[in-house]
Formats: structure tokens, sequence, C-alpha cells
């Protein structure tokens, strides 16, 4: 995490995402027309988990393609933030949804009802 | 040094790995965004080592993109990972 995030931009945008919504996943391409195989991995997985998400399209913004890269400290893409905290990228989350972790990550959060 | 000897020269060095298994999937995202020919675009590794035990999901990762730098921003196009303590499953 970068010391000072609001100093920089793109960064007030970012944090202005992550406040607004619970789950926020910045991704390439949208949910209906993921354009990385990782990107569509994680939607399919939120899908399953029937928890509300809005999705972030780095591709139509280098600057957020570059800015959620720093403001993490994370050199890939997708990013999955729940409550303004980076969950992960795709290998991550789909070990969490598989090993029942990321329903419980939700459900602590109040997002789903207890498994 | 092919990338794939490059991956696993760095992650010997930081990580000292008792299992690697650096995988080249290159071939199956023939045409897709990122891939170039001659591959060696898109991997999978498997990776157990000590330094992993008590670490977080997002702490493992991260130690591997430290270990791996700038390989991540300008030759890799997609890594994905199997990142374990020994003893895990």
């Amino acid at each position: 995490m970068n010391d000072q995030p609001s100093e920089t931009p793109i960064f007030s945008v970012i944090e202005a995402a992550l406040a607004n919504d619970d789950v926020v996943l910045f991704m390439k391409g949208n949910p209906q027309y993921p354009q990385c195989g990782f990107s569509a991995a994680v939607v399919d997985v939120l899908n399953r988990m029937a928890v509300p998400y809005n999705t972030h399209d780095v591709l139509q913004s280098a600057e957020l393609r570059d800015g959620i890269k720093a403001y993490s400290d994370w050199p890939t893409i997708p990013q999955l933030y729940v409550k303004g905290e980076l969950v992960g990228g795709c290998d991550i989350v789909r070990e969490m949804y598989e090993s029942g972790e990321l329903n419980t990550l939700f459900a602590e959060k109040g997002l789903v009802a207890e498994a | 040094m092919s990338v794939a000897q490059e991956i696993r020269t760095r992650l010997q060095a930081a990580l000292t790995p008792i299992e690697l298994e650096i995988i080249d999937q290159s071939d199956e995202h023939r045409g897709h965004a990122g891939w170039r020919e001659g591959g060696e675009t898109h991997f999978h590794m498997r990776l157990v080592s000590d330094v992993f035990t008590d670490l977080s999901r997002i702490e493992r990762q991260r130690a591997v993109h430290k270990a791996l730098g700038d390989l991540l921003e300008a030759t890799v196009h997609a890594l994905s990972m199997d990142l374990r303590a020994p003893g895990e499953v």
C-alpha cells in the first residue's frame, strides 16, 4: 500500500470505486465480455457466489490499468477487493472459492448469508 | 536462457523451493492476447517452499512477484501459480 494514496489522482478514483461498492473487481473487459481468461474465471466465481459486485474495465483506461497495479503493489489483473481490501487475483480467488474460504469471507463481511 | 529457465533460476535463488514445476502453457493460448510466436508467454507453476509457512496467500504471491521482478512486467504475459508450504495438500 502507498502511504499517501490520495496524492495521485488515479488513486482517488480507485479509492472512490472501493468506497462505492463492497465487492469490486478490476478486470479486462466486462462480465458479459471478459477479455482475458483470468478475468472471466473470477467473474464466474462471483456469479456462482450470488454476491452483488461492481467491475471496472482497465482496458478502457491505461491510467487505471497502471494505477491499480501501483495502488496495491500487485502487478497483475484481475484484482478482487472486498470492503476496500485486496483479496487477490485469479489463482487466489479460485483457491478460496474451492476451499470455502471465499464464502466465509463474504459471510464475515455480511455480504452473503452464513453457509 | 529460456524464459522458463530464468523463472526457475530466480525462484530457486529467492525461495529455495522443495518442489518446483514450471509448465509452459503458451500453446494453449495461441492467438490470444499477449501470445507471441515462439511461445514462452503463458506459464503455470507449482512451488512448495518452507518460506511459505505462516504466510497468507497474498503474501506468498507477493514473494513470487518480488523474486521474478521485471520478468512479470516485460516478458511473461500470464503466470498462474499454486504455492504451498510443506505438508499442505
